[in-house]
């Protein structure tokens, strides 16, 4: 062994998780070499004096706030699945005024269009069933509608609201789609930003989706959004978006974390 | 993890209870900053929930979770760079060390040459000194650090060894002013 290779083992000296082999072949090399000797020493000496910094000891306030996040938390999953017809349609309604003038005016008018329909002696315009598909169609505009304004919103929260309404109108909807893809990019919120990822797999079955997210990796400031991006494309199996993975995982000036997990995602998509 | 991941996310509890005070003595010991620590930790845990899906079993947890660690301490650097800029461009941005000097209770029950050491671990660079922590005070395993940093084991060491020759040099430094 030379005192090159001895280098190599002194991490593993300090830590004592040298191979039996290697220990002996390790100590034959310092006994002989007093340079190594006074490295291995010195320098351990100093490895075992970190042990005794003392650990410094978070606040009781960390554990109460762990812990009410986490009861929240398990609150919204257990209460989700459960929700009643009454709390989901309750949970449509807008919060901000306008929104709500807005949707009572739509309902008014659906209700005026019913009532219409359905007097005595008149025949029906148009069957139940086109009647119901008008209703969801007015929800759905609804939807739409407060989505795009909520997405447009001064307020982190708001636009959060925009994007869990986002997630709720049809695959189809190209603007809502072209809105989310430009909160993906442009938002200032980190947590808003991820939120749009999330509501993107809605919309993955189209190729304009796909495009933009592979496209969006490259143009983000943060590994957070671009490793969820990356699992997008994972998610949404894009064999077609191997070359821009490519030239992200050859990025140097993209994060060390992103690029591997670009090197994981192209292992998956093959 | 695999159980929070399968959906039991009050399991997220046990993993709380063992790994909170590792993660705080991480970022205390890369901020210097004990609150900003506690933020920190909270928000490590939230994003294991948020991510409890891609967790893959068959990787080192400690592994997965400093990963998701060393994402929020970049997040907050940048997000505090970006607040500290315009307000004081002479700040070096970053906050002095609430103990930088050994106080007396400290020097009487630990012994000068502790506090002395933990000065010097604090003026490590960043990367050799979370080299260290991970190493030293989190007990990862080399080859769970060099999962985490993306290099090779070999490599690990060798850059742990040189962070302990860095470290001797700015101890034996700062030995010198205390004793000028």
């Amino acid at each position: 062994m030379n005192c090159e290779e001895s280098k190599m083992l002194l991490a593993d000296y300090w830590a004592q998780t040298l191979s039996e082999t290697k220990e002996l072949e390790f100590d034959a090399h310092i006994a002989t070499c007093d340079l190594c000797r006074t490295d291995a020493e010195r320098l351990g000496a100093l490895w075992t004096s970190l042990s005794k910094i003392p650990a410094e000891e978070p606040s009781p306030a960390l554990r109460t706030r762990f812990y009410d996040t986490l009861a929240a938390y398990r609150h919204g999953l257990e209460a989700a699945p459960r929700a009643s017809w009454k709390e989901r349609i309750l949970a449509l309604w807008p919060r901000q005024p306008a929104f709500q003038m807005g949707l009572s005016f739509a309902l008014l008018a659906i209700g005026v269009g019913i009532g219409y329909t359905a007097r005595p002696g008149v025949k029906p315009v148009e069957p139940e069933t086109q009647e119901v598909a008008a209703l969801r169609g007015e929800v759905t505009n609804m939807r739409q509608m407060v989505a795009l304004s909520l997405l447009q919103q001064q307020s982190a929260s708001e636009r959060l609201r925009g994007v869990s309404y986002a997630v709720q109108v049809p695959s189809s909807d190209t603007e809502v789609l072209s809105a989310l893809l430009k909160t993906v990019n442009q938002d200032a919120n980190v947590n808003v930003r991820l939120q749009a990822v999330d509501a993107l797999h809605q919309f993955g079955a189209s190729p304009v989706t796909r495009t933009a997210v592979a496209q969006s990796i490259g143009k983000q400031d943060t590994p957070l959004v671009q490793i969820a991006l990356i699992d997008l494309l994972v998610d949404l199996k894009d064999k077609d978006s191997a070359p821009e993975l490519m030239k992200v995982s050859s990025d140097e000036k993209i994060d060390a974390a992103v690029r591997q997990h670009a090197k994981w995602a192209l292992g998956k998509l093959q | 993890m695999a159980q929070v991941g399968s959906g039991d996310v009050a399991k997220m509890a046990v993993l709380f209870e063992r790994h909170n005070r590792g993660l705080f003595r991480y970022f205390v010991s890369l901020n210097r900053n004990r609150e900003l620590s506690e933020d920190l930790v909270q928000d490590v845990f939230f994003r294991m929930l948020r991510y409890r899906a891609s967790y893959d079993p068959n990787q080192s947890f400690t592994a997965w979770m400093y990963q998701i660690a060393r994402n929020a301490n970049v997040d907050q650097a940048q997000k505090r760079r970006a607040e500290v800029v315009g307000i004081d461009e002479f700040d070096d941005r970053r906050p002095e060390p609430a103990s930088d000097a050994p106080g007396p209770e400290e020097t009487v029950a630990k012994g000068q040459d502790v506090a002395l050491l933990k000065r010097a671990l604090d003026r490590l660079p960043s990367d050799k000194k979370e080299l260290l922590v991970l190493a030293r005070f989190q007990d990862m395993k080399y080859e769970e650090i060099a999962s985490l940093l993306g290099c090779e084991v070999g490599t690990v060491k060798v850059r742990v060894f040189r962070a302990m020759r860095a470290l001797e040099e700015i101890y034996h430094t700062l030995s010198k002013e205390r004793t000028a």
